[in-house]
């Protein structure tokens, strides 16, 4: 089987630092982090390969150059192939355009299944799956929180989807995309120490539209149906300060605190 | 372990039991485990993936004649021995490179012998906990004067092995300068006592002999320290953000070499301020001092304090409300509960709190090995993109340099046993070599360890030979902690290198 995995690289919202004197968020320097939804996908399916080796995994990803350290990574983790779309001209494109530019690059390959994330920590619409979905003509499901490993097969999976507090176990008909949460707690396998400096050149593509040969209307700003009207960044109130001392009264505090907020 | 190993195991366990009590010789497993490493290999040990021998047992003598029976019966079976005290070493000082070891704990040598606050010195065996003593000295209103961040678990003996170091350094001294007498125990069972006395020109100073031996040489049985008069109410403190960790250091530099001492005296990168004062640092070095002791002369080192801030202003950015820095203050040192919390942590999750390497070096230098070291990590370290800290602070000052801790954590993407090769040792390695090429020294406080003894003759030049030949006098049949400070190529190959 032929499995593509459709991943994405995120700032590491953690790492997001706020100017207090200039009120803006500070992007510089942040560091970026394979989805985790989307390391669930890669995730099961190099446990799939693990177990039937005959199974080919190529990652596809979206994004700046700068990713390539973090795909190499997964090649030296036992995936077969790798393509990072990059191209100056994507910068901008919306979820639309950004759905149109994969779709262009996938509708010539030959593959079983598509094995992606639900949500993105950055953008979080969940519209990218099932934007290719219909751009392709295949069927899509999202919140899949597990996938069963002995059924499998090339034209069927059984997966269990998240739907409220109920959990669904559906079979759909591959190929289709299917669209993992975090929550399937798949892990990502280990690097061997030997591969840890493996050269894996050979196996990595950089797709720029000059391969794809999309025109510059359909892509990047112009090519996005959403327009950015206006973009502000959320001034917080000053709150007075309080300082709690590290004992039973600070720790009750501190409690109150949060369950006001709803955080516990 | 084959048979033969486990049939020489058990021969030492019996011999132990013998020659002390069964009560006295530990072999539970689980202690054994824990026994077999340090702090270095925490990720490894919290995931069950240590690499290194269980030692045969854990014994607890109860005075320093026990002692001595225990090594002389060491050396004569030639069993290496790996002296304890505290638990936490963090530079596998601590850790067993051998099949035939036993682990010699202090526990039960727990006595404050003696509190003499009109000579100003206290006497206590190796085992007493610091904060034991320092919590006894507090109810006459003295201190110890040390407090390092092990305060809660480290004990005595151990803090003079290592030649520790308190946050209050600047101010107090290195433990080097606390230590006024001790007794020791050495491999042939002879029971050495240094006498406590003010200063003396009899020879040279054989405390040092025992001070940072790193149970390499002999064991610590009692140790004599000197003691302070204790002055919280008089405690002031500095806070100030600055726009590079440079400026930090020249305020630390001028207030040192105006001649004033303060107790806290530390220089923080954005990134290392970050970790420890996020609630105020807004992405800013920080530097922070504290003056302490007699009320003339804290206020005589905080005036020494403003006026250094003061010629160094424009890279001061602000100063910060010492309300907090009192509260970062009072909260210094993690406890048995936070060590356990960052076993569970690593047990669930492929990432630890971080490690750090310390070096010192004078006032010059220091700016070049921390730009430089930075530097380096960023362009060789070939994992840099998995990163998630890295940065550095000064945080102990003498009249003519400083020490800069460099600090540093990552996303784990290998195997718990693969941790360290792949990530530790690149970074500590090019720590190492800057510093050593600038002519700083590779270990301000940790100690050497094991994992720094690669580089143990390059840190002493030529005056490596005085170690090696206490180590041929002391030690003859190299049984004292195979592997620390002195390197063992076959360890080093084995246990940090891994080659088969």
């Amino acid at each position: 089987m032929k499995i593509i995995c459709l991943v994405k690289y995120v700032p590491n919202v953690e790492d997001i630092k706020y100017d207090y004197e200039k009120n803006i968020l500070i992007r510089d320097n942040v560091k970026l982090i394979l989805n985790p939804d989307d390391a669930c996908a890669v995730a099961f399916a190099l446990e799939l390969k693990e177990h039937q080796p005959e199974h080919e995994i190529e990652v596809i990803t979206m994004g700046p150059k700068s990713v390539k350290p973090f795909v190499e990574d997964l090649l030296r983790r036992n995936v077969d192939k790798a393509s990072i779309i990059s191209d100056k001209l994507f910068a901008g494109s919306d979820t639309y355009a950004t759905s149109k530019i994969l779709s262009h690059y996938l509708k010539d390959k030959e593959f079983d299944c598509i094995l992606t994330g639900t949500n993105s920590l950055d953008g979080d619409t969940s519209h990218i799956p099932s934007q290719i979905g219909e751009l392709l003509g295949l069927n899509q499901m999202s919140n899949i929180t597990k996938i069963d490993l002995a059924r499998f097969k090339k034209t069927k999976a059984v997966i269990e989807v998240e739907n409220g507090e109920n959990v669904l176990t559906y079979a759909m008909q591959l190929p289709a995309i299917l669209s993992l949460r975090k929550e399937s707690d798949y892990k990502l396998p280990y690097i061997e120490y030997e591969n840890m400096s493996l050269d894996v050149s050979d196996r990595l593509d950089i797709i720029s539209n000059q391969e794809l040969g999309l025109a510059k209307e359909e892509i990047g700003l112009k090519g996005s149906l959403t327009k950015v009207v206006n973009t502000y960044n959320k001034n917080f109130e000053e709150k007075d300060k309080v300082v709690v001392e590290n004992n039973e009264e600070g720790i009750d505090f501190v409690y109150s605190f949060l369950k006001k907020k709803g955080f516990v | 372990m084959s048979v033969a190993q486990q049939a020489k195991k058990k021969e030492i366990v019996d011999d132990l039991i013998d020659l002390l009590s069964a009560e006295q010789v530990n072999t539970n497993e689980e202690d054994l485990y824990e026994a077999s490493v340090d702090r270095y290999k925490k990720f490894a040990y919290a995931r069950n993936a240590v690499d290194v021998p269980k030692p045969a047992a854990i014994v607890y003598p109860n005075s320093s004649e026990e002692v001595s029976s225990i090594l002389e019966f060491c050396n004569q079976q030639k069993i290496n021995v790996i002296p304890r005290s505290g638990d936490t070493s963090t530079e596998g000082g601590l850790e067993n490179w051998k099949e035939n070891t036993i682990i010699i704990d202090a526990e039960n040598l727990d006595k404050i012998v003696d509190i003499n606050t009109y000579n100003m010195e206290a006497k206590v065996q190796a085992g007493v906990p610091l904060e034991e003593l320092e919590n006894a000295l507090r109810e006459k209103g003295f201190t110890t004067g040390h407090s390092p961040q092990s305060k809660p678990v480290a004990k005595m003996g151990g803090l003079v092995a290592t030649r520790s170091i308190g946050q209050l350094s600047t101010l107090y001294g290195g433990i080097e300068d606390m230590v006024i007498g001790l007794e020791c125990v050495f491999p042939d069972g002879h029971i050495a006592n240094i006498k406590n006395v003010p200063r003396r020109a009899g020879g040279p100073d054989i405390r040092h002999i025992a001070i940072g031996n790193e149970g390499t040489l002999c064991y610590i049985t009692e140790v004599t320290v000197k003691i302070f008069k204790y002055y919280p109410d008089n405690n002031k403190f500095y806070g100030y953000l600055t726009e590079d960790i440079e400026t930090g250091i020249k305020v630390l530099r001028e207030v040192m070499v105006n001649g004033y001492r303060p107790s806290v005296a530390r220089a923080y990168s954005e990134e290392d301020a970050n970790q420890h004062f996020y609630h105020f640092s807004k992405d800013k070095c920080v530097l922070i001092l504290m003056a302490e002791g007699p009320e003339n002369i804290v206020e005589a080192t905080g005036e020494a304090i403003e006026e250094a801030v003061e010629k160094f202003s424009d890279g001061i950015i602000e100063e910060v409300d010492s309300e907090l820095i009192e509260n970062w203050f009072n909260n210094l040192n993690w406890s048995q509960q936070d060590i356990d919390d960052e076993y569970e942590g690593m047990i669930e999750n492929d990432s630890h709190t971080g490690f750090t390497t310390e070096i010192s070096a004078n006032w010059e230098t220091i700016p070049v090995i921390y730009n430089n070291v930075m530097r380096r990590i960023k362009e060789e370290f070939p994992r840099a993109h998995e990163l998630t800290l890295l940065g550095g602070h000064s945080s102990h000052s003498y009249i003519n340099g400083t020490n800069l801790y460099f600090v540093y954590n990552y996303e784990i993407n290998c195997a718990p046993e693969d941790e360290l090769r792949v990530y530790h040792h690149p970074i500590h390695k090019i720590i190492v070599e800057e510093t050593l090429k600038q002519g700083g020294s590779m270990c301000h406080h940790h100690g050497i360890g094991k994992y720094r003894s690669e580089w143990t003759k390059e840190e002493h030049g030529s005056a490596y030979y005085m170690l090696e030949k206490l180590k041929e006098v002391f030690d003859p049949n190299d049984i004292m902690n195979y592997g620390s400070i002195f390197p063992k190529e076959d360890g080093i190959k084995k246990y940090i290198n891994k080659e088969k």
